[in-house]
């Protein structure tokens, strides 16, 4: 009896074991089927849905939401069995997947001339090394929100001077005049931009010891004076839903979030620095879709026809719409409904100054090394110069140890 | 003679048989990924030689060696004292708690040891990020306004190093403690009552008997489940970095183990073949630690 078990027992094992193997390639004639992987909310895939939905029944498209998307890229990329036809997400991680060899110009499947009809920021944001990779979707910037309830009209700074100005009049009794996430370089960057700098060049050459961005640090640390301790994203934003932050910048992910709290939200321009005359320009991240190179020969004429529908103006304003963001191409401006939503228009206009995200692979380190040196400067108040010059350094051997 | 070592021999060859798909998962899900790990580690493989990644023998390792500087000593040197002054306050507690949790006629008995399980039930991440925002937070956490309206002081507590590494401390005894308890207050329950009877008539107080025979007895007991702790704290990340130095919540405390250091320093450059000849060695380091401190176990058996 016990061998009898044991014996089964060995062959439930094995039988898992080689079920595990191999995954069956499932060939079917005739429709077509692209899978596209995603990490998107639902209002934006159901958009997404009920326009490719016209392709059936040449060609189903099936969405697959994935977490962790970008290291199951890593993993499957290039394998013909596990891969996905096309994949949405942020613009910034093109250049690692371009230099893995997975990624395939969009150029090969839309006339080149077609992307001059988009926000000249999305188009530069999805290119890497001169070649496009990326059709962009939607983007986002950060902007600049104030509670209509404690700063008035004529107190909406123009410059960072009056910001800082109206920081030191009402940053009093647990109420801040202005808090951000200073010690993220998703955040800070805008500062550094806002005085001619960068943190990265577009080759790779790290830029954290140069003047433009020191002197940055040096002149954002007593904005930061005024500010609480602690701004990583929770503590930020619930001040300001709170109504403890008088403003603040952040993302349009946050407005919806700030209205359910009943928080009079408006957005207003980002300050300009007196310094430069340059205002304060932030990130931006650009969300669109992306082909691997794996199907792209075999399905080359079921993705044209998809990317075709991605590039309807009704759809970008719909998906701009529930997500949050500004459509990708320059025509939907032109609609009235477009028009009168405030915070698309708002986006709409930080776009001719905001910077994409490096798309560069070396960027992955610089975000890392980037906060360390904002947390050293702003929290634990090292001199600036000092800071620098070793986050710096640490900024070359990591990206030496990349290669 | 002949006929009983064929038999012996015939019941080893049965004895593995019946253990090579156990043998064979083990060896999928733990040795294969060490041995993939090293295979790696002898490559370029990194973002600009992802699949046509080749052979670069012990480059990586020179590499690493290289890393492996002052600032690695002293990552090291606070691994080792994190490991310590966690393995001792964890001993300590769980034997005071699980004493108290034997105590005779004790009310609610059952209650209080679900009550010490709760922190093990939930997934560390979400546990560690609530110690950090609930308690510790500079504006809201409950810790800072318990001491704003003693003292009048708002504390930074994860801001300077010391305060750091003592409120990991804290979360790393709240999450690993119910363990501990756990398998201390199982190891109690088997040791015999008589001796304590025995030792009572002998005239040994409390404090005798505890020393004299529950810790002799427990600690046979408690031996694996203190070994896997120590590894368990040695590695340990999560607590860390996330209390610390995750990316856009950096607090300016800079405790690094090994393990932060070897992420901070490698792991973020996408490069698998640096950063596995990095996990190889650290991988060594443990196999010493485990020798050294089996090494001892023996000596002091024997």
């Amino acid at each position: 009896m016990k061998k009898t078990v044991s014996i089964i027992l060995l062959l439930v094992l094995l039988l898992s074991l080689t079920g595990c193997s191999s995954q069956q390639e499932t060939k079917t004639a005739g429709p077509v089927t692209i899978t596209i992987w995603h990490d998107k909310e639902e209002p934006v895939i159901a958009v997404l849905e009920e326009a490719v939905k016209e392709l059936e029944p040449d060609v189903h498209v099936v969405f697959e939401k994935k977490s962790g998307m970008t290291e199951s890229l890593k993993l499957v990329g290039n394998d013909k069995n596990a891969a996905p036809d096309l994949y949405i997400f942020a613009h910034d991680k093109i250049g690692v997947y371009a230099e893995m060899g997975i990624l395939t110009p969009i150029t090969e499947f839309v006339d080149s001339s077609l992307l001059d009809r988009y926000v000249p920021l999305t188009v530069k944001g999805a290119t890497y090394k001169g070649t496009v990779y990326q059709l962009p979707l939607y983007f986002e910037t950060l902007l600049f929100m104030y509670n209509k309830k404690y700063m008035a009209e004529s107190d909406i700074p123009g410059t960072t001077e009056d910001l800082y100005s109206y920081m030191e009049r009402k940053t009093r009794y647990g109420h801040y005049g202005f808090v951000e996430q200073h010690s993220t370089p998703y955040y800070a960057a805008g500062w550094i931009h806002g005085f001619g700098g960068s943190l990265i060049t577009e080759d790779g050459q790290p830029l954290l010891n140069s003047e433009e961005v020191t002197a940055a640090l040096a002149y954002h640390k007593k904005f930061v004076d005024l500010m609480p301790g602690e701004t990583e994203y929770a503590t930020v934003n619930t001040l300001f839903t709170e109504g403890m932050a008088h403003a603040t910048i952040a993302g349009p992910w946050f407005v919806p979030t700030v209205r359910n709290a009943g928080i009079d939200v408006e957005i207003a321009p980002m300050p300009i620095v007196n310094e430069t005359g340059l205002p304060l320009a932030p990130y931006s991240g650009i969300q669109g879709v992306h082909i691997l190179k794996v199907h792209a020969e075999e399905k080359k004429a079921a993705i044209s026809k998809v990317l075709e529908i991605l590039m309807n103006p009704d759809v970008s304003v719909a998906l701009a719409k529930v997500s949050g963001c500004a459509p990708a191409m320059e025509s939907c401006y032109e609609r009235e409904d477009v028009q009168a939503d405030s915070l698309i228009m708002a986006m709409r206009s930080t776009a001719e100054t905001a910077v994409p995200m490096p798309n560069i692979p070396e960027m992955d380190v610089m975000w890392s090394v980037a906060g360390t040196l904002l947390t050293d400067v702003n929290v634990s108040g090292y001199d600036v110069l000092e800071a620098a010059e070793s986050a710096q350094q640490k900024a070359l051997d990591l990206i030496e140890a990349m290669k | 003679m002949k006929a009983k070592s064929n038999t012996g021999a015939r019941k080893t060859l049965i004895a593995y048989l019946v253990a090579s798909p156990s043998l064979l998962l083990i060896g999928l899900i733990v040795v294969f990924p060490i041995l993939y790990t090293a295979y790696i580690s002898l490559t370029n493989m990194n973002t600009y030689h992802w699949f046509n990644y080749s052979i670069i023998g012990l480059d990586n390792y020179k590499r690493a060696l290289f890393m492996f500087d002052s600032g690695f000593l002293s990552a090291l040197l606070n691994t080792v004292v994190w490991t310590v002054v966690n393995m001792v306050l964890q001993l300590v507690i769980a034997f005071l708690i699980s004493n108290l949790l034997n105590v005779k006629r004790l009310p609610l008995r059952n209650f209080y040891k679900t009550i010490l399980m709760f922190p093990w039930a939930m997934p560390g991440y979400v546990s560690i990020l609530l110690w950090k925002t609930g308690m510790f937070n500079s504006q809201f956490g409950l810790l800072t306004q318990w001491m704003e309206k003693l003292s009048g002081l708002t504390v930074r507590w994860l801001q300077n190093d010391v305060s750091a590494f003592l409120c990991c401390t804290a979360v790393n005894l709240w999450l690993a403690l119910p363990f501990m308890i756990m398998i201390m207050d199982g190891g109690l329950k088997s040791i015999d009552r008589s001796y304590y009877e025995s030792a009572t008539l002998d005239g040994a107080g409390p404090i005798r008997q505890a020393v004299s025979i529950t810790l002799p007895c427990l600690r046979p007991i408690i031996g694996p489940s203190v070994v896997i702790t120590v590894f368990t704290t040695f590695k340990q990340f999560d607590i860390i970095y996330l209390m610390t130095q995750q990316v856009g919540a950096q607090t300016g405390a800079h405790i690094h183990t090994i393990i932060t250091y070897a992420y901070e320093n490698a792991f973020i450059t996408n490069n698998y073949g640096f950063s596995s000849a990095i996990s190889i060695l650290i991988f060594a380091l443990l196999i010493v630690f485990a020798q050294i401190s089996n090494r001892r176990e023996k000596e002091e058996t024997v």
